[in-house]
């Protein structure tokens, strides 16, 4: 599998169809290699502790200016790829996905053959098993108990946002939550601040999130965060029929609309 | 959007609800207006903010009432097909369906966050309506204690 990757990545820069590959380095942690050179591609590995969603790095300046791009790219990454084409992140043909996933390495493919191999091998990618009993188990909850469970777990973030820095998603080069006229978000790590920052994060991703988990992995206070975006992932699938990250042209998930829309809580 | 916080008193016995109503402009605050000129009356427990639409309603303002100590928060706009700038609540309505989940999942449930449509021809649908809101609040008594986004200095 590895060597059949290196090879991929190899080719894709000797051929110059990419400038430069980001894939995970043979190093403790997996961080992201940066290959420019092919003989830098022997370096690169693939397995189950690579937690980054490499895809986060399409929007950085550095990136964008040594275009096209190949990203190693596990399903989760590939929806991420997919869902950034939709939302004109990145334009066709600037970013090849070197699809890999736990046993094997599986082709090079620009963003639309991405969607193809996701509806055709991971047609219902969703929250694991262990993640939607999260989810569940909140939910019985009672309201009471929910609120003191967030609060308690928001105390701890030390608002570093490393969660927005690893999310493919938050791409805006100026984020909400360091606008200060007016100052929306307050930026101390106190209660209020807390809550909001993270109750807007996991929103924006509404419609949008791949549950890719880097966000969680990142976090380095052990946040739940995907709790907040497992939850949000199977409203948007039960209320919408939404999964993100299928389609490269799909309709924005919160900037469309359907006259069907339920709104039976509506009085 | 500061409100003076101190003012609440802590008591259930004495607790007035205090309810923060984001509002559009052509319909639902229309609605306000005839049933203030219809001399209906209602609970004065209602304060209303006014927007062009509920198209315009960010969430965070939502977020931004419960941190300054609302009790309870009321958005409500055109019916659906009926809206000023033809798609603003259908926009709203979606953005809010989701919304409605993660806050209910963080302990902001629906006894503490309601949706309408009013007309500019429901006054009394107005007066209703807050009268049962600030009656669901009541009972659900002050959010001081259970409010996990409440601002604490």
């Amino acid at each position: 599998m590895l060597a059949a990757l290196r090879d991929a990545a190899k080719k894709l820069l000797d051929e110059k169809r990419a400038v430069l590959v980001i894939g995970y380095a043979d190093r403790a942690g997996r961080p992201a290699l940066f290959a420019s050179k092919p003989e830098d591609c022997g370096r690169l590995v693939y397995d189950a502790s690579c937690r980054q969603n490499l895809a986060a790095y399409l929007g950085k300046p550095e990136v964008r200016a040594r275009m096209p791009v190949a990203i190693v790219a596990p399903p989760a990454v590939l929806r991420s790829i997919v869902v950034l084409t939709a939302e004109s992140q990145v334009a066709t043909g600037q970013v090849l996905a070197l699809a890999v996933d736990q046993d094997s390495f599986l082709g090079t493919f620009d963003a639309a053959a991405a969607a193809e191999l996701l509806r055709a091998k991971y047609p219902a990618l969703g929250p694991a098993p262990d993640l939607l009993e999260r989810v569940q188990g909140l939910s019985k909850k009672s309201a009471a108990e929910r609120a003191a469970f967030w609060a308690e777990e928001f105390t701890k973030c030390t608002r570093c946002y490393a969660c927005r820095a690893a999310c493919p998603g938050c791409y805006c080069t100026r984020c909400i939550v360091e606008k200060n006229a007016p100052q929306w978000v307050s930026t101390a790590a106190l209660g209020h601040g807390n809550y909001t920052w993270n109750v807007m994060r996991a929103f924006h991703q509404s419609g949008r999130c791949t549950l890719c988990g880097a966000c969680e992995a990142a976090c380095p206070q052990g946040l739940p965060l995907m709790t907040l975006n497992a939850l949000l992932d199977r409203e948007a699938l039960e209320e919408f029929d939404a999964r993100p990250g299928y389609d490269p042209q799909a309709k924005p998930f919160i900037g469309s609309w359907d006259a069907q829309d339920d709104h039976s809580y509506m009085r | 959007m500061k409100t003076d916080t101190a003012a609440v008193p802590a008591s259930a016995a004495t607790f007035e609800p205090r309810i923060t109503a984001f509002v559009c402009n052509w319909c639902t605050y229309a609605g306000a207006d005839l049933a203030g000129t219809s001399r209906l009356q209602y609970a004065p427990n209602m304060r209303i903010i006014k927007l062009p639409c509920t198209g315009r309603i960010d969430p965070l303002f939502v977020l931004k009432a419960f941190e300054n100590g609302a009790d309870a928060v009321l958005v409500s706009g055109c019916h659906p097909g009926d809206c000023h700038y033809t798609s603003g609540n259908y926009h709203a309505r979606r953005r809010w369906t989701m919304f409605r989940k993660l806050l209910a999942m963080t302990g902001i449930d629906d006894d503490r966050l309601f949706f309408s449509w009013v007309s500019a021809a429901e006054g009394q649908k107005f007066a209703d309506l807050v009268n049962d809101v600030t009656a669901k609040v009541r009972k659900a008594g002050p959010f001081r204690a259970s409010n996990p986004g409440r601002k604490e200095c």
